[in-house]
This record gives structure tokens, sequence and C-alpha cells, in this order.
């Protein structure tokens, strides 16, 4: 009797599997298809695109469709490609990334290791500050970004960036410092080290799954943003989002779907190589950071 | 002149009085341990001394200078702590120079330290190992390496033992027993554990509801307890405080106390401090007997102290190997003695208790102070 229930219970056990792999399946499949379609148009002739098969696979694979994209293609009537923009964003988010990360585990720091009066409300602020829409901030930012002479610059978006970034880099750190153990910082008072020695030789070189987690959080957000870019830059201090923005919108005549497509990847690339580099950080991290202990 | 001064030290957060006017004093060498229960505030106390925490009054003093206000890393003390805190991203070495280099001690010099402090605690093949590649007492170790390597005036332990399993608790006892001998050093050890206490201190100050409840030798601490708290939670098995009635038979102080049977009460004749126990004639007390002080017949120290006999009911017995502890009810609580292991004493049937009146101590009966 019992071995006639446990057959059933295998026999249910593997039907459920298949339908659980089924399941799986297609949802990986229709989530990938459009990334499918955009790698299979980016290689394709424009003439085998007229066909009109999008997923059909390439007759014949050309990579001049790419090469158009980064060097040559024209935004306006400006045929430079998106290689300029690309850098943009490089020299836009590294140093974004790396000054909000510093920053944000500096304010981690010091709410909960030095804590002062009201430094509750002080990261209650900043907490509310992640809640507030791109929007409401817009105006104000670009008449800040006026006032300090950095309109329509890079190193204007770098701050714009840092300033809007700082809430979530605080909130990161601030609950990851929470659960590091206070007494090493004694220890390390006794031992004679300083406000900066202890960020510096003891804090940071401890800190290595939120610095990921936080590194990946900023780079995604501001790699991928477009609504700052867009207002805060003009021609050629417009990051790669623009820029494909404007690559798409301003071919005449003929829509390169194969170059806009090679663009289009050449923009994602990026965070797509921050994910696969440190994507296993970012769970165990996210971890690390909201569970206590 | 003492070299660690604690006077008149108070303590409160907003309106919490957690230490209350601490007085303690100690000279150099001296081992002073503070121990009490959970909540106590010696961990807090410990924290002050080390300059950690703040005093909201009174002075703490090392050497005839006054230590408030002093910055921790400039007070010249090294502190052991409950975790360890060794800096998991540091090996050993780093670990136990890291001190050195924050007082800006030139690289060689601190290498030859580092060595020295190993070869002490005998942990030269750990030095290039992170603090995660070690065990509990190889990590405790490197912890005190670290205080150690600085030489300073005092040493603070904050129950540096609790971490440890039973076996390596007892050997690091000894271990920190050996080096306070070999050192010389000051030093100041929290715990809740008695035994540690009694066993390491050349000074305990016992510490209940942020004040000091005793401070003394350990042996003093034992024997003359200055009231019901300090008399149970020093000692192990801790002491028998039963109900009594201080009254006078034949004209000589006796201590009445209830048995199991109503109609034959236990008449122990008061062997010491009797001046002062007759002022509580007619009165409730508190009487206080050690285990050891009740014993069976054979094993009674007739010669030193002042034996009475009675016979009583077994409750329980547990032996021990070495010895038996045999349970009575005395004044409606159990009262542990400590027998022979060969005693002889069944549960359930009457035996004989030898008790020794020269060692019972009497408490008053409402606040618990002794009564001497």
């Amino acid at each position: 009797m019992s071995s006639s229930s446990q057959d059933n219970a295998l026999r249910s056990g593997l039907l459920w599997r298949v339908l659980i792999y089924t399941i799986l399946i297609v949802t990986a499949v229709i989530y990938l298809a459009p990334l499918f379609v955009m790698l299979v148009t980016s290689v394709k002739s424009l003439e085998e695109i007229r066909l009109g098969n999008m997923m059909a696979l390439p007759l014949q694979i050309t990579f001049e469709p790419w090469l158009k994209a980064w060097g040559s293609a024209c935004l306006g009537l400006d045929c430079n490609g998106i290689s300029g923009y690309f850098w943009n964003s490089l020299k836009i988010t590294v140093p974004a990334v790396f000054i909000g990360t510093l920053l944000g585990a500096f304010n981690g720091y010091v709410l909960t290791k030095w804590r002062f009066k009201g430094h509750k409300w002080v990261f209650g602020m900043m907490l509310f500050a992640c809640f507030i829409p791109f929007q409401i901030v817009l105006l104000p930012m670009s008449q800040v970004l006026g006032w300090m002479g950095l309109a329509n610059t890079t190193s204007g978006l770098v701050l714009v960036h840092v300033v809007y970034g700082l809430g979530f880099t605080t909130l990161f750190f601030r609950n990851f410092y929470e659960a590091f153990p206070d007494e090493l910082i004694r220890a390390s008072v006794m031992d004679g080290a300083g406000f900066f020695t202890i960020f510096g030789r003891i804090l940071l070189p401890n800190s290595g799954p939120i610095i990921v987690v936080t590194v990946i959080w900023q780079f995604t957000n501001i790699w991928n943003d477009f609504l700052f870019g867009a207002s805060f830059s003009s021609g050629d201090t417009a990051p790669i989002t623009v820029a494909l923005n404007n690559l798409v919108n301003s071919s005449t005549g003929v829509k390169e779907y194969n170059v806009h497509m090679a663009a289009a990847i050449t923009a994602a690339l990026p965070t797509l190589l921050v994910y696969v580099v440190a994507g296993r950080y970012f769970v165990r991290g996210l971890m690390a950071g909201s569970v206590k202990g | 002149m003492s070299f660690l001064n604690i006077e008149n030290v108070n303590k409160h957060y907003f309106d919490v009085e957690v230490l209350k006017r601490i007085n303690i004093e100690i000279n150099k060498g001296d081992f002073l341990v503070l121990v009490g229960p959970s909540g106590c505030g010696k961990s807090t106390l410990l924290n002050m001394i080390a300059g950690l925490d703040e005093i909201s009054g009174g002075e703490i003093s090392i050497d005839g200078k006054s230590m408030n206000g002093v910055h921790p890393s400039k007070r010249d003390i090294a502190m052991v702590f409950q975790s360890y805190a060794l800096y998991p991203n540091m090996s050993v070495a780093k670990n136990i120079s890291f001190g050195l280099e924050m007082r800006k001690v030139p690289k060689e010099e601190r290498e030859e330290a580092v060595q020295k402090v190993a070869k002490m605690l005998q942990m030269e093949q750990l030095l290039d190992r992170k603090p995660s590649q070690l065990s509990g007492g190889q990590r405790q170790r490197v912890a005190m390496g670290r205080a150690l390597v600085r030489d300073p005036r005092v040493f603070l332990f904050d129950e540096p033992l609790s971490n440890l399993d039973a076996k390596l608790r007892v050997d690091m006892r000894t271990e920190i027993k050996q080096l306070h001998q070999r050192l010389g050093a000051t030093i100041v050890y929290v715990t809740h554990d008695q035994i540690e206490a009694m066993t390491l201190a050349t000074k305990i100050a016992v510490m209940n509801g942020g004040i000091v409840q005793q401070f003394g030798t350990p042996q003093e601490i034992y024997d003359n307890p200055v009231n019901t708290f300090v008399a149970g939670f020093m000692g192990s098995p801790s002491m028998n405080l039963i109900e009594a009635n201080v009254c006078k038979v034949e004209d000589k102080l006796h201590f009445e106390v209830a048995t199991v049977d109503a109609q034959r009460p236990l008449l122990l004749p008061v062997g010491r401090d009797k001046g002062a126990v007759e002022k509580y004639l007619g009165r409730k007390v508190t009487l206080g007997l050690r285990p050891e002080t009740v014993t069976d017949p054979n094993s009674a120290n007739r010669s030193e102290g002042e034996i009475h006999e009675a016979d009583l009911s077994v409750e329980v017995t547990e032996p021990t190997g070495a010895d038996m502890f045999v349970v009575t009810k005395l004044g409606g609580r159990e009262v542990v003695a400590r027998m022979r292991s060969r005693c002889g004493a069944v549960a359930g049937q009457a035996s004989r208790f030898a008790f020794d009146v020269s060692r019972n101590l009497a408490f008053d009966g409402e606040t618990g102070k002794r009564i001497q």
C-alpha cells in the first residue's frame, strides 16, 4: 500500500515538474524574444529586413550596421555615430557612481557609528529623498546648474546623479553598518584610530558586499537614465540614452533598423556586463544589507 | 596611594540612573573583578574606565592623574572585548600591530613586538592567518595579544571567556591568571561568573542594581558577605538562606528554624556575632548556611568549628563523585548540605546532619543586611 502511494507521489511529482518547466521555458522565451529579434536584426542587411520576417535567422551575417552605429550613423546633421555619446555616458556614470557610493558609505558610517542628536531625523529626510519623483526636481535642478555654471556639461550631470542617488546609497550603507559590530569601532578607538582612519581602514575594507550592491544599483540607474540626460544636456554632452533616441528619430528617409538595433545593444552592453560580472554578489549583498546579524 | 581610583562615579542616561556613587580603589598589580548579574552596570563601569562611555559625575584617575575627558587612546589602557572585536580584513599580525601603527611606532619595532607577544601566547604559526580562519580559543588569544603588545598601564577585560566552551574557558582562565602573575599587570575584569571572579581576583567588587554591594578580597567576600545578595551570589552551590527566629533557650541565644515536623523545630546555637544578634531577640532574621558548613558528623571540622548535630529527613541526594549534595528542608526552603559521597544518606529517610554554627551568618529579615 505504501509503495503504491509512493508511486503516485512520484508520478504526480513528475507531472508538476513538467508543468513547471513548461511555464518557465515559455516565460523565458517570451522574455528573451525581443533581445533575439534585436540581435538578429542587427546583423542583417536592410534588404533582408525588408523581406519582413523578424524572427528569421540572417541569411548572411554582416557587421556593417554595428560599425555604422558606432562610427558614422547620423544624429541630426552630425554623422559620427554614437561612440562619442558612449564616452559621455562613461564620463558621467563612472565618477557619479564612485562619488555617490563613497558619500553613501560615509553617511552610513556617521549615521550608525557616530550618532548625533537628530540622526534619525536626518536619515528620515534622506529616505524621503528616495521617493521624490524625477519630474519634481527638474526645474529647480536646472536653475541650480545654471547658477553653478554647470548647465549642459557632463560634470553637471555627475552632480545631478550624485545628489539624486545619495538617498539610496546612504540607505544601503546605513542598513549594512547598522549590523556592523560596534565593538570593532570601540576596539579601533582604543587602538588610537581616528574618525577617518576607522572609516578607511576598518569599515570600508569590510564593506565588499554592500559596495557591489550600491555600484550595480547606481551604475544601472545612471547609465539608463534618460530624463536627466535629456533635460540637462544638449548636443555634444548628451549621454548615450539621449543619443540613441536622437538616432532613431532623426533618420530621414529609410529607417535603418539594423543600425538602430546595433546602437541599442551597444547602449545596453555596460549594464549587462556589470550584472554578469557582479550579479551574484548583488543578491547576496541585498540579503546582507537587509537582514540584521 | 592607589593606582586606579574610582571616586563617587555616577552614570545616568537621561533620567535612568545606571550607576550610583561607585567607589573603588585598587593598587598597581591588582586584579579587580567586577561581578554581578546582567544589567548591574559592570560593563558600563568598564567602558567608563576605558573612556568609551562618558561619566556623568565623579572622577576616575589612574596613577594620580584624572582621566575625566581624556580620549580612550590616550589613557594608556588596552581592552579585550567579549566578541574579541578582531578586524576581519587584517591578518593576526596586523591585528596585533594596528594599535602600534596608530601610535606611529616604527615598522621594525612593531614587528619585534608582534613576535614577542606571539611567542608569549604561543601563536607564532598563526600570524599570517585571518581571524575567520581561527578557532574561538585562538581568536581569544589574538585579542589578548592585541592588548599585551601595547604594554599598557591597565588591562580591561569585558567578559572575555563567555563565548568559549566550558573546557576551554577553564584553560584560558588559568592562562589569564598566569599572565597576570608573570606580568604583574593591573587588570580590571568584568564577568557574571562568580567562579571566575573567585579564582582570578585579588579584589572583587560585587555589583547589583548599579551599586557596588561589596568590595574586598575574594576571601572576605566569601566569608563575610555584607548582605543576602552577595551571600547568595558568591559561592556554588549558593548559600542556603532560610528564615529563622532568634530566641533564648537555657539563657543561650539560638536560631529557631522550622523543620518538616512542625512540633520539633531545629535549634541552632548562635556561634558568632552574638552581641549583634541579641538585639534581634524574638524577631525574624535570615540565616545563611554555606553548604560546606552543613555536613555529615564524620566529616565535620571539629578542631576549628563549633559543631551542632541534628537528625533531619533527606529529600534528595545528588552525588557528584567527590561529594554528595544532600537536600533537606528547613524553614520551608530546600537546604543543601555537602557530605562525603559515602555518608549513607538516603532520600526519604532521616539522616544525621552536623552544623558548624561558628560559620553561620545572620541577616536582617527585612533589609537583608548582615547582622554583625
